[in-house]
């Protein structure tokens, strides 16, 4: 399998600072696109993507390439890194991030379906309650939260988290029953 | 596996876990490795949605991520040119070719940069450069209980700390002279696992970088 992120990866393992630098360049500006839109707020993004790397390069031993790709891993540092980040803000103000969800939705569903690979998760997807299909997208890309979910669309806390936990069900059966 | 663990390993990727359970699947996360494998199977599940984070070019970073990780090799790696160039202005300026000017510019005496602790405080540091080496020496006080240590940090403003490593009595890391407005802190810290990748301990002294 071609997975060039990945063989950087085993290189920083090794502590292979040069394989280090190759994949902050490789990398660096996905990782941003994913801290700006979590973390809504560029100092902070940036700060956060140095932790990111720093993350990367101690944690890199942890990397198994036979359980998944090098960027999806690098994407999950970065993702979990923000997660925890917006977890710890005293309180979060939904408006914008309403705002973002609705502006870029459309753009992401399009650019999903555009991709040969991303084609069964979007129908998937697909196959969802288009309300619970977009909580979905609104936690895992914006790293919204049960209580920013359930007040965006004005249903109990618990409610929210039987949405969400049988979509990502439902998601799994759907993909499983593809693969076979 | 339970589907409880299942559903729980989904809700971890997708980044809606209270916070309390979030750190406590974490815990589990370090030491389950079929825990792994769920995460790492969610991972790809979802990572079809990671199409939609538009790339936004970064700004270089890897100095200060690599100052955080590898201070002592940044210093030698990238100190000599600016510093052979402050010297050669510095001479230029001064005394062009004067040869015999050599030991002075090196200074075998370490400069004062600045002191940890207030004058009365139990615990102080004095912290010094000698143009190669940044030099923290603890002039006051008790060395930490076995166990623990006193980590050196360096601050660049708005930066997390890197560490520079523990001070036993003096500790002596070869690092550039810190501007103005950088802070050097030290804090109390396991003895293990010098130098952390962040502080976790009490600061027992700071001071700011003035001149």
């Amino acid at each position: 399998m071609d997975d060039p992120i990945a063989a950087l990866l085993q290189r920083c393992a090794v502590q292979d600072r040069a394989a280090f630098r190759e994949l902050y360049a490789a990398t660096s500006a996905k990782l941003m696109g994913v801290l700006l839109r979590m973390l809504r707020e560029r100092h902070e993004a940036e700060e956060a993507l140095q932790e990111v790397y720093t993350r990367i390069w101690l944690r890199a031993d942890r990397f198994d390439p036979g359980k998944g790709r090098g960027m999806t891993w690098v994407i999950a540092v970065a993702r979990n890194l923000a997660i925890d980040r917006l977890r710890m803000r005293p309180m979060e103000t939904d408006t914008d991030v309403v705002e973002m969800v609705a502006d870029t939705t459309p753009r992401a569903e399009n650019r999903l379906i555009a991709l040969g690979e991303a084609r069964a998760i979007a129908e998937c997807f697909g196959l969802l309650e288009p309300e619970r299909a977009s909580a979905l997208r609104g936690a895992y890309l914006d790293g919204a939260s049960y209580a920013d979910l359930a007040s965006r669309h004005a249903v109990p806390l618990n409610t929210m988290r039987t949405w969400l936990r049988r979509g990502l069900m439902a998601l799994r059966a759907c993909m499983e029953g593809r693969r076979a | 596996m339970t589907d409880d663990d299942l559903e729980r390993a989904g809700e971890f990727v997708l980044g809606t876990l209270p916070h309390a359970e979030r750190l406590a699947f974490q815990a589990r996360l370090d030491r389950e490795p079929d825990l792994q494998t769920m995460v790492a199977d969610w991972q790809e599940r979802l990572s079809a949605l990671n199409e939609a984070y538009a790339p936004v070019p970064a700004p270089d970073l890897l100095p200060q991520i690599e100052a955080r990780l590898f201070p002592t090799a940044r210093a030698t790696s990238r100190r000599p040119l600016w510093h052979w160039l402050a010297g050669v202005a510095t001479a230029a300026a001064l005394f062009v070719g004067a040869v015999v000017l050599f030991p002075v510019l090196r200074g075998p005496e370490a400069q004062p940069i600045a002191v940890l602790g207030a004058p009365d405080a139990p615990l102080r540091f004095a912290a010094r450069h000698d143009g190669d080496n940044l030099i923290l020496e603890r002039i006051a006080g008790p060395a930490p209980a076995p166990g623990q240590a006193h980590e050196l940090w360096v601050i660049a403003p708005g930066a997390a700390p890197v560490s520079l490593g523990a001070v036993e009595t003096t500790l002596t890391v070869a690092y550039p002279a810190p501007p103005a407005g950088w802070t050097l802190a030290v804090t109390l810290e396991p003895a293990a696992g010098v130098p952390h990748p962040a502080p976790t301990g009490p600061v027992v002294a700071a001071a700011e970088i003035t001149s």
